[in-house]
């Protein structure tokens, strides 16, 4: 997959609904984004891009690996090469899932919070976003809201993940506010909840 | 519709003779162990069958028994030599091809040779493709004006991969001094039979191939996964012919049902290698003539459990080599140790050179593209469409 200096391109998408989309992507290990990674995909013919959050990562399996999964001992010299042959060579096909949290339109920085109008095509490339976009996008905690709703995602653990990534791309001197404002806003969310709002708190406490 | 009921009786008499075979095989497989404890030193079995080798003879015939290279008996059989492969480099190679087809849209045939250069340093091993698309009528129909068969694709592909083999030993060479074995999937000795230019030049092209895989300070092996033919049980046969007998009974060899991989199933151990063998066919000596006369032994390259027996390939010149070889059988152990025997660089050799139904569909897109580009609206024949519906291709 090709690298820019500021955008990855994962993969194309496999198949999607409103809610979010799941990327077919063979690039190699060191590249596969990690949960909880700002990804865009264009929709609306290029008019417009949705904004997800990657929740879950999964490789595909093969005959040929699963008979080196048992022949094959990691740590072994004489397996050396063929465990950095599958993993660096082979092109075993990765899927990613995302969940929608925005979309922006074309030429207007604000981003709209909830599910896109339409989701995106399949085939279409999907990059991950850039530390001013993910700035942008979580420049208001409105982002949480499609996550907390949906309860096919672990967004016990996406919201934490996606917080603290956010945070890091703020100055120090911000970061506490920021999070603080994020606290706040899942508090009146879940209210009802405070089980719930415990666990995703002390989770961002713990880092 | 197969309409299995009506061929049922059938089915049931090809159970039945399975039966009947199993048990002959059986008692003929006892017979050859025998034979092959029984039988003579390498250099008396050689001057035994001299006789059927020379064109010169009265009793000469075309005999393609298997000739002992190695000296001592031929039931000998050593084990695998646990021998250091840091800094040996092993070449995999595998090919194929989309064939030509009248009813495809554009007429074309494809040829992708994909390689792995394993090199036993704790690296990833490279990998390495090459494709020919071929759409000139010079390469696409014969002397006669019909459109090639399999056997010519065959046959350049054969030729392509050891010249893939010797490009990529040469690489290899400029870089290190380590012993480099160039390995392909099938065997080294050429396996068509001369049928006019054609044959001629690839065979030409493929013992150039060859000889700079030699230049290239390479060994080129070939592996021959469940090898058919009986080349050693026809030894053996011809071992129990009286001198004058040769001739007139060669042919009958009582063994004939069986091959020379179900005698090495019962009496080659996992680990364990044969003697070498040679044979005189024409073909070989060609090979002989170009100085790549192709010598052969069996190998055990499985477990108790799933025995593995292959047939290894080597030039003469190579076969000498006690030293290379070793090496090699160490290699081979090592490649076979993750697959049931079958060596990981071919396989996965195999998996690059692989042309899937997805790659010919995304490849007949672009020619239909091209062909629409230039004003040329291409469809493929009706007959592959009304398939293609059937779900038949």
């Amino acid at each position: 997959m090709a690298t820019t200096a500021q955008t990855i391109i994962v993969g194309n998408v496999l198949r999607a609904d409103i809610r979010g989309f799941v990327i077919a992507s063979r690039i190699p290990e060191p590249d596969v984004p990690t949960f909880g990674t700002f990804v865009s995909a264009p929709i609306q013919q290029g008019r417009a891009a949705v904004i997800g959050l990657v929740h879950n990562i999964s490789l595909q399996d093969d005959p040929f690996l699963r008979n080196l999964a048992v022949t094959v001992t990691p740590g072994d010299p004489r397996s050396e090469e063929i465990i950095k042959d599958q993993r660096e060579n082979r092109v075993i096909p990765v899927e990613i899932e995302v969940a929608s949290v925005g979309y922006r339109l074309n030429g207007r920085s604000a981003y709209v919070y909830g599910f896109p109008p339409q989701p995106p095509m399949v085939l279409s490339s999907i990059t991950v976003c850039d530390n001013d976009a993910i700035r942008k996008v979580t420049a208001s905690p409105d982002f949480l809201r499609t996550l907390l709703d949906n309860l096919d995602v672990p967004t016990d653990e996406l919201i934490p993940a996606a917080l603290l990534r956010a945070a890091q791309l703020r100055p120090k001197a911000e970061r506490g506010d920021f999070l603080l404002s994020a606290g706040r806003y899942l508090a009146h969310y879940l209210g009802r909840d405070p089980l719930r709002l415990e666990r995703i708190l002390t989770r961002i406490d713990q880092d | 519709m197969l309409q299995i009921e009506r061929i049922r009786k059938d089915i049931i008499s090809l159970g039945h003779q399975a039966a009947q075979d199993r048990q002959i095989h059986r008692k003929a497989l006892i017979l050859a162990q025998i034979w092959l404890d029984e039988a003579a030193e390498a250099d008396q079995l050689r001057a035994h069958v001299a006789p059927l080798l020379d064109d010169n003879s009265a009793e000469a015939v075309r005999w393609q028994g298997g000739i002992p290279c190695s000296p001592g008996k031929i039931n000998h059989h050593h084990p695998t030599e646990d021998v250091p492969l840091a800094d040996l480099v092993l070449i995999g190679v595998d090919g194929s091809q989309i064939y030509p087809d009248r009813q495809a849209l554009a007429l074309y045939y494809l040829l992708q040779i994909g390689a792995l250069i394993f090199r036993f340093d704790g690296n990833a091993p490279t990998v390495h493709t090459r494709e020919w698309l071929r759409y000139d009528k010079a390469d696409l129909y014969d002397d006669r004006g019909y459109l090639i068969d399999g056997e010519t694709l065959g046959m350049e592909r054969m030729v392509k991969e050891m010249e893939v083999l010797a490009d990529l030993a040469e690489r290899e060479r400029r870089r290190a001094t380590n012993p480099i074995f160039a390995l392909s999937d099938g065997p080294l000795l050429w396996p068509y039979v001369e049928r006019g230019n054609r044959t001629s030049t690839h065979f030409t092209a493929y013992l150039g191939a060859l000889r700079n895989v030699q230049k290239a300070g390479a060994i080129p092996v070939g592996y021959v996964d469940r090898p058919g033919g009986q080349p050693l049980l026809d030894l053996l046969w011809a071992g129990q012919l009286a001198s004058e007998e040769l001739a007139t009974r060669i042919g009958e060899n009582p063994l004939k049902m069986l091959s020379d991989v179900e005698l090495m199933l019962e009496v080659l151990p996992p680990g364990a290698w044969t003697p070498w063998y040679t044979r005189a066919t024409a073909t070989n000596r060609r090979h002989a003539e170009d100085g790549q006369e192709i010598w052969f032994c069996y190998a055990n390259l499985g477990t108790q459990r799933s025995p593995a027996i292959a047939r290894i390939e080597v030039p003469a010149w190579a076969a000498g080599q006690d030293a290379s070889m070793t090496a090699l059988q160490a290699a081979l152990r090592h490649q076979g140790s993750v697959l049931d025997g079958y060596p990981y660089v071919l396989a996965r050799a195999h998996e690059e050179a692989l042309v899937t139904t997805q790659d010919k569909t995304s490849l007949e897109q672009a020619i239909q593209r091209e062909l629409f580009s230039v004003g040329i609206l291409a469809q493929p024949s009706n007959k592959a469409r009304q398939k293609l519906l059937l779900g038949l291709k």
